[in-house]
């Protein structure tokens, strides 16, 4: 008789126990969960009270928003710290709270996805965002973003960045971000002055200052390969570079009717790009090498020439103490003169489904006013400058910058980098990476990588319903 | 007695290689957790210029970790605590009566072992029951998550306990809520706490299962905190293994001090004979 | 995600014909399945016997060798692609100093070595959890019958043969099974220190459908899931089958 009893309690608690494994909700934990959501609501509460208690002295401008919570979903790196002074000055303002999500840079597509999907998003989102990814990344921004079309903040974006952030006619996004040179070469001013060396404007006069600074002992060109996605620059980076070989390519491109496959531009660049790493001149095993020491290898002269941003130099020059001075160049693959003109970078959309929309639509002009720009770029020791129309705003250019800046024929700044600037092309950046190592590994050959990428663009536009790939 | 005095020494001799082994990469994370930015970039194992302790204070404040610490910590400790007693419970039946519907029920948890978590679902799943957005939730599905593991575990132990055991203290007069307590969880104590220490340690580590069910930053875990030192072009590498160093140590202590109840086979050998 | 149309079985015609190397993903995760068990599962049997036997400080050694598996994997990533550089990485470092230069090795980007460095990290981080395991199985065996065999003269094989591995079955079916299950949906550890590089050397199912998702091939990458849950319910029945036959033994 006992052994019935024991068994039925004991059957009791093994399907409490199963049922948790399939429906994820059951008795045993149910009592935590009334303690934990009880605690938390308490705690709302009692804020919810403090705020309203100083909304009744405070005088707040426009609406009322007190005690209400703006929650902002963003990539880790977007936003940076930038933001944090303006976010504080906002809360201040409007009495209310802003809860900042950071997600880490590898989960963040994927967490949009599903939060989009779920109809659970926070009330404002970031993409990075470029001409073509509001319709791939977004997919349906009808639904998903709050219209911004009669904005007041439209004004401020340069017409290249409007670009990325309008879908069909009607405005979505903001994007504040920066205009330096992205990923050019920044190279060691002083090393090259020591050895005589001229700034290379040619593939073979790059061979040439290659070879003299390998005789150093010093790698010519720190590539991180490891990182998986900072070799591809020295390919897409000179865009301008292909669309001069053959005028037209990049429409041609986007219309189906030109491949990368078999263009001879894109093979020779590849071509030089192997060369460059058969001779050793990217460092012993660029391959696996990652970008987190590139500072000090610059500090240390272990390596002359790098691709990447402006404010590089000044990081540089704060963390490794060097008093080496260093300067920019286009990269000079496939004799390249063109600037990477980008109109790519994160872009701030409103979520359509969210409470607050009159928060969101507030906090998107807040973040434009000449202030909230000012204390943004000041609080950026990365950027130097914003990409707005704005006359108030004080720029921090640097002298490395405007001189380069200065140096570019302004001809050479009208075609975008060529991942930005074709479809579906950016969406492969990891694979077309993966496929430049396999031929610089002699796996393929490069007209293989070329073709990969062909044909990953014809899924994509397959994918997305493009009239011109049917 | 000499050979065994060699053995002894050799035993000694590769256990500490291989803790040499496992630890060196740990001095790196904490050497460098006392360096500066572009010193902590080069990750070597020299000692650092100037001891950066400001560090861990910078971590916990913008790491916002306080508050981190106490989510994971209710998240780990209230799941596991669950999902291994109920599991304990469930594991014992299925092992002692085995009716047709027990069995099917066994291998139908263990199918959770195999099938992977769809998160979409889940968070409907969630929403449907008010669950979202709250720590009940979140440790819900970590209870759900870790019981496949713990079931299987545990019932493969419990058939090392000689049933003649329950049936004496039936006999003695035990009610089923005290044979389970009294004989039954501490014959299986050390399976106990090796799965609690385990399963402690995942649910502390994952940080996506809360990111996905959850859109308030103040449910994120301790661990979900190092991200925010990963930056779009630069990395706050001595802020990163401060952090690590910091999310580290209460797993360090649930498994130093869980581990004193995995003894050798003392209490349940004498049992058995 | 726009609408959901139906393709039949397209999806998975392109898996085994396509010109990128699914099939070899496939293998490499069968490979990966196979070869980590074994370089995890037997050195951390011998290790947990060693640390269930009389050895002084076991309990620091075992909570030490547990320690790499708390470690998330990004930083395990960050740490070992610093530690397997070849310039200027500890582990090169440490050759030369020992004048073991010769055995310096591109760890990460020689096709020839990567999978290898893939393992060595993949048991340094797995070791100390198997064989915490497997300390918990050995603990439920009783002296008296390693006195007992001793008394009848069985070596240290003769008694792990005879003895523990029969009374620890309980400890192997579980890390046999956790070990299968971990490798076919291996995916961390990959992505961390190669990201299926160099090149596609070595990417397995879950980073292709990672990669395949990501780029907003939905359809692909979960048919590329799909087989790999058939592959792991089918590997799942076989073991589960084995075992109830077991009980039926017992």
């Amino acid at each position: 008789m006992k052994k019935k009893v024991i068994s039925a309690l004991l059957c009791a608690a093994m399907l409490t126990a199963s049922l948790t494994g399939c429906s994820g909700e059951t008795s045993d934990s149910g009592n935590s969960r009334e303690e934990s959501s009880g605690t938390e609501s308490a705690g709302q509460e009692s804020s919810g009270e403090t705020a309203a208690a100083e909304s009744g002295q405070k005088e707040t401008p426009d609406m009322d928003f007190a005690g209400e919570e703006l929650s902002i979903l963003v990539s880790a790196g977007w936003m940076d710290n930038r933001y944090d002074d303006t976010i504080a000055r906002f809360e201040e303002t409007y009495d209310v709270t802003v809860d900042l999500q950071t997600i880490p840079a590898d989960q963040y597509s994927d967490i949009l996805q599903s939060k989009l999907s779920t109809d659970s998003c926070a009330d404002i989102f970031w993409i990075q965002s470029n001409p073509f990814a509001i319709s791939s990344v977004i997919v349906d921004p009808e639904k998903y973003c709050i219209d911004f079309s009669d904005a007041g903040w439209k004004g401020i974006m340069p017409e290249a960045r409007l670009s990325s952030c309008e879908y069909e006619g009607k405005l979505y996004g903001l994007q504040i971000w920066h205009n330096s040179p992205e990923y050019v070469m920044t190279y060691n001013k002083t090393l090259f002055e020591e050895l005589n060396l001229e700034v290379p404007t040619s593939y073979a006069e790059l061979l040439n200052v290659c070879e003299k600074i390998a005789a150093e002992g010093i790698t010519p060109w720190f590539l991180p390969g490891a990182d998986g996605w900072q070799h591809q620059l020295a390919f897409f980076q000179i865009g301008g570079v292909y669309e001069e070989a053959v005028p037209g390519l990049y429409d041609a491109l986007n219309g189906n009717t030109a491949t990368f496959a078999d263009n001879a531009k894109m093979l020779e660049v590849l071509t030089q790009f192997k060369e460059l790493s058969d001779k050793g001149y990217f460092g012993e095993d660029w391959i696996g090498t990652d970008s987190a020491n590139m500072a000090n290898e610059f500090g240390d002269r272990n390596c002359a020439m790098a691709m990447a941003n402006s404010s590089y130099i000044k990081q540089i020059q704060e963390e490794t103490g060097t008093a080496d001075e260093f300067g920019l160049f286009l990269i000079p693959l496939g004799d390249n003169g063109s600037f990477p003109t980008n109109p790519a970078g994160p872009t701030m959309f409103g979520y359509k489904g969210t409470e607050h929309e009159e928060l969101v639509k507030t906090f998107f002009d807040f973040v434009t006013t000449t202030e909230s720009l000012q204390e943004i770029l000041d609080n950026s020791p990365a950027y130097t400058n914003l990409d707005v129309n704005d006359a108030g705003l004080e720029q921090h250019w640097l002298p490395e910058e405007e001189e380069f800046m200065n140096a570019v024929d302004k001809n050479k700044m009208n075609t975008p980098v060529l991942q930005t600037g074709t479809k579906y092309t950016n969406d492969y950046w990891g694979d077309f990476g993966a496929d430049m190592i396999s031929f610089c590994q002699n796996q393929c050959e490069a007209n293989d990588v070329l073709k990969n990428m062909d044909s990953n663009r014809a899924e994509a536009a397959k994918i997305a319903g493009d009239s011109a790939w049917e | 007695m000499t050979k065994k005095r060699i053995l002894a020494v050799l035993k000694h001799a590769l256990m500490i290689l291989l803790c040499l082994a496992v630890v060196l990469p740990f001095y790196l994370v904490v050497i460098n957790s006392f360096k500066t930015k572009g010193e902590a970039a080069r990750m070597n194992l020299s000692l650092p210029k100037e001891w950066q302790f400001s560090n861990y204070k910078e971590v916990i404040e913008k790491g916002k970790l306080i508050q981190g610490f106490f989510n994971s910590l209710i998240y780990a400790g209230v799941s596991t605590l669950i999902g291994v007693v109920s599991s304990a419970m469930a594991s014992f039946v299925m092992s002692r009566r085995k009716t047709k519907i027990n069995i099917f029920l066994y291998y139908f948890v263990l199918c959770g072992l195999f099938f992977p978590v769809n998160y979409v679902t889940l968070s409907r799943v969630l929403s449907t029951f008010l669950l979202t957005n709250t720590k009940a939730g979140i440790v819900i599905v970590f209870t759900s998550a870790m019981i496949p593991f713990c079931v299987f575990t545990i019932r493969n132990f419990i058939s090392s306990v000689p049933v003649e055991l329950d049936e004496a203290a039936v006999l003695d007069g035990a009610g089923p809520v005290a044979l389970f307590f009294r004989i039954i969880i501490p014959m299986l104590k050390p399976v106990l706490f090796t799965c609690f220490i385990l399963q402690f340690m995942g649910v502390w580590s994952d940080f996506l299962t809360p990111l996905y069910l959850s859109s308030k930053s103040k449910l994120f875990p301790m661990t979900m905190a190092v991200y925010q030192f990963f930056g779009k072009n630069t990395n706050y590498w001595n802020y990163i293994f401060a952090d690590i160093v910091l999310t580290c140590i209460p797993v360090i202590l649930v498994y130093l001090f869980g581990q004193k109840y995995i003894i050798g086979g003392l209490t349940s050998g004498a049992v058995k004979e | 995600m726009g609408e959901v149309g139906f393709v039949g079985l397209s999806n998975y015609i392109e898996i085994f014909t396509s010109d990128k190397d699914y099939l070899s993903g496939i293998g490499h995760t069968l490979m990966f399945t196979v070869v980590s068990n074994i370089v995890k599962l037997i050195p951390a049997l011998f290790l947990a016997i060693m640390l269930n036997e009389g050895i002084r400080g076991k309990g620091v050694y075992r909570t030490l060798l547990y320690l790499p598996s708390i470690l998330p994997y990004v930083i395990i990533g960050i740490l070992f692609t610093s530690i397997l550089n070849y310039n200027n990485g500890m582990l090169n470092s440490v050759l030369e100093f020992l004048h073991l230069g010769f055995l310096k090795q591109k760890w990460l980007s020689d096709l020839n070595v990567v999978w290898k460095s893939i393992f060595g990290v993949d048991a340094w981080r797995g070791v100390g959890y198997v064989m915490t395991i497997f300390i918990a199985g050995l603990s439920t065996i009783p002296r008296s019958y390693y006195e007992a065999a001793q008394i009848d003269g069985a070596n240290f094989w003769q008694r792990l043969r005879y003895v523990t591995l029969p009374m620890i079955s309980g400890s192997i079916m579980i890390n046999l099974v956790f070990g299968i299950t971990y490798g076919l949906k291996v995916f961390d550890i990959i992505y961390v220190l190669t990201n299926g590089g160099p090149g596609h050397a070595t990417e397995v199912i879950t980073t292709y459908s990672y990669q395949l998702y990501s780029s907003g091939h939905y359809g692909m990458s979960t048919a590329l899931n799909t087989i790999l849950l058939l592959i792991t319910a089918a590997v799942g029945v076989w073991i589960v089958k084995s075992m109830s036959k077991q009980e039926v033994q017992q």
